[in-house]
């Protein structure tokens, strides 16, 4: 990984049929899912709670391993890294959690957490690190006058701008953003959502940005990935996400998100099945039991993921869905 | 004809501190009607689980002082009570759902347990009855199996089934006024909405008057008759959700809309959040709390605090209110 630069029609990080399990691979949280996120550009994922969204992450920076399929991190698979090449990968990537206390201690003040990570990859000299982290600071919106305080000295929202400083004070190409913005009030959501608008169109990064919030996916992303029980069910250029989507999944969220239409009423078993993953039968459609379109063959067999292919194909990027109402003869007029 | 069923009059809530008493809460008044929901929204720290804590009377710090010109529950003042009327009133006229399920449930009873628990303090008695009535409150949230449910400890439910399980435990008296303080948060969409909707089918059914807070304007917009718009302990406009999002007045709440994301087919221009952050409550800034980010403060705005001004069902505490 040492001079390795991506070619800018390849993707920065590319998933190919990822798969994850838990309890001796008798719960499968993440089921064959691919994905890429282009240099520079922010992909949504969204999904419900216990979808696979944080294990897709975890398994991005190795913190839990992969029953098959590959991570390609600059076209390099993550999980066949030698420690040498894994650590300079590790740098390349970062996350910012729902709870700034999971990259924040409580015991090291913002100077400490903020050099740590400097420390660890051996960037910069002392005077350099220093220079960084004040800068980085200064970029958050924080003045240096904070360098010595304590977390608990913090609002919540000045805690996720310093968990973000420190997410990005080795400038890395992608940053993960496990529902950053989740547990924020609406304001201190919006200052975020704008410091890392301002963040990518300084420093270029790529965010994976994970929310169950579409608005929010609306306000940032590029592009979208829906996920459902494990898999991947559709994604799209957020233009032609948010406009036209396909899966009858993402066009139930984008009805629940919208303010203008009145609510489904929704069935509560289905959407409350916490372990719904686990009775799926492998010979139908992950979403069969809540679709609203569902017809005799989603009981059996699985719709392959096909691209959905449109008249003015440059105008648009690739939208990959998994549903059989569509197939690989379908071409969209518009 | 609406007939309030909770009314709050002139609520102020202080504690005391080395340098003095702050106020936690600054003359917060309102009322409910039967049937209705009034939504409580403002950024976290800005009073609104106090103004939920002081109706009921319960106060999680020592050296807090509430003071009122009453809070009316049916015609009864609720401050008049004495302890062992008040445990009667709490948990059977008004109840509350917390934020965090987890923390409100026993992780070592099963929740039938705990619900059967508050029945029968609240006069029902005999085990087969209790059962009962717990099964069903268990049913009318939306449990197609309330067995399965009610045999379950805390830890095995998702917190969507945790949060509708608090629901049923606090409705299973059939209270008067329901306190809601953030229930969904933290929950998916269509989890959340699924709790919306129970929450409506129970107001339906017992004419429930409901106070749900939340920061969620979306959730706001969605279920509520009247928007309450706190800031600092102070309420800063009320009217209903269609006047507040289509025409706020308040800089404040104009502010909050305009920090929430937009769906939109086309890419949404950059937000527009609101600068600065919330004072802390030891270290309010004098006259209106809300003029150190506000742009279109004036010099009066410094010094005194504006007073609430109703018209045509609105009202707004501001000396410059959008026009
Ligand atoms: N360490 C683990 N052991 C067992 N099961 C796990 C573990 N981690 C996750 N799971 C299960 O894997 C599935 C996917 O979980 P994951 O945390 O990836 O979901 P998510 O989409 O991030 O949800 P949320 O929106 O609630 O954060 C869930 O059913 C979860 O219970
Ligand atoms: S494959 Fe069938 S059940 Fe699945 S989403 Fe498509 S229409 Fe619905
Ligand atoms: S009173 Fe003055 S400072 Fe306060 S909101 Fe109105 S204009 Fe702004
Ligand atoms: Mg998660």
């Amino acid at each position: 990984m040492t001079s390795q630069r991506t070619h800018p029609a390849h993707p920065l990080l590319e998933l190919r049929n990822l798969s994850i399990s838990f309890r001796d691979r008798r719960q499968i949280a993440v089921d064959r899912v691919s994905f890429s996120v282009l240099k520079g550009q922010t992909l949504g994922l969204v999904g419900a709670s216990g979808a696979g969204k944080s294990s897709v992450a975890r398994a991005i920076l190795r913190l839990v391993q992969a029953d098959g399929g590959e991570i390609l991190f600059k076209g390099e698979d993550i999980h066949r890294m030698k420690s040498q090449q894994l650590m300079a990968a590790r740098q390349r990537i970062q996350i910012v959690f729902q709870e700034p206390s999971r990259s924040l201690s409580p015991k090291r003040t913002v100077a400490e957490s903020l050099l740590e990570p400097l420390q660890h990859f051996a960037i910069g000299s002392p005077t350099e690190r220093s220079r960084k982290v004040k800068k980085i600071l200064l970029t958050v919106g924080l003045d240096h006058d904070v360098l010595h305080h304590y977390p608990h000295q913090f609002s919540t929202g000045q805690k996720q701008r310093i968990a973000i400083a420190r997410a990005l004070v080795t400038k890395p190409d992608l940053v993960i953003a496990d529902e950053a913005v989740s547990s924020l009030d609406v304001s201190v959501q919006a200052q975020i959502l704008q410091l890392i608008q301002t963040l990518q169109a300084e420093y270029g990064i790529a965010f994976l940005f994970i929310s169950h919030d579409l608005a929010v996916i609306r306000q940032i992303a590029d592009g979208v990935a829906v996920m459902y029980r494990g898999q991947l069910l559709e994604q799209a250029p957020a233009d032609t996400f948010f406009s036209q989507p396909a899966h009858p999944y993402s066009r139930l969220l984008l009805s629940l998100a919208s303010l203008d239409e009145p609510s489904p009423v929704l069935n509560h078993q289905q959407q409350l099945n916490p372990d719904g993953i686990t009775n799926h039968r492998p010979s139908a459609c992950v979403y069969s039991a809540g679709c609203a379109e569902v017809m005799p063959v989603c009981g059996q067999s699985e719709p392959a993921r096909i691209e959905i292919k449109y008249k003015n194909q440059n105008m648009r990027g690739s939208h990959c869905v998994r549903c059989h109402l569509y197939d690989e003869t379908n071409i969209n007029e518009t | 004809m609406n007939t309030a069923v909770l009314e709050v009059r002139d609520l102020n809530l202080s504690i005391d501190s080395s340098n003095g008493p702050h106020q936690l809460l600054d003359g917060v008044s309102f009322s409910i009607n039967a049937g209705e929901t009034t939504g409580l929204v403002g950024e976290s720290g800005c009073g609104k689980s106090m103004t939920a804590l002081a109706i009921l009377g319960v106060l999680p710090a020592t050296g807090m002082t509430i003071r009122s010109a009453g809070i009316m529950l049916n015609g009864e003042d609720l401050t008049a009570l004495n302890h062992a009327q008040r445990r009667r009133v709490l948990g059977q006229d008004i109840s509350m759902v917390f934020q965090q399920p987890a923390t409100a449930l026993d992780p070592v009873f099963t929740l039938g347990q705990q619900i059967a628990a508050t029945v029968h303090r609240h006069g029902i008695s005999g085990r087969k009855a209790c059962r009962q009535t717990m099964l069903e409150s268990l049913e009318l949230v939306g449990f197609s199996q309330p067995e399965k449910i009610a045999a379950a400890y805390p830890h095995e439910l998702s917190g969507g089934m945790r949060q509708l399980s608090m629901i049923a435990m606090a409705t299973v008296c059939k209270p008067a006024v329901l306190i809601a303080d953030e229930p969904t948060t933290a929950l998916d969409v269509s989890t959340q909405l699924m709790i919306l909707q129970q929450l409506k089918r129970l107001q339906t059914e017992y004419k429930t008057a409901i106070l749900l807070i939340s920061h969620d304007l979306n959730i706001i917009r969605q279920c509520c008759h009247t928007v309450l718009v706190m800031y600092c302990g102070r309420l800063l406009e009320s009217t209903d959700p269609e006047s507040l999002f289509s025409h706020p007045r308040h800089p404040y709440s104009a502010g909050l809309l305009g920090c929430i994301p937009k769906l939109s087919a086309t890419r949404p221009p950059p937000i527009n959040a609101i600068a600065g952050q919330v004072p802390a409550l030891t270290d309010l800034p004098p006259g209106c709390h809300f003029a150190p980010r506000c742009d279109r403060a004036i010099a009066q705005c410094r010094h005194t605090a504006p007073e609430p001004e109703s018209d045509n069902g609105r009202t707004v505490a501001c000396f410059r209110p959008m026009p």
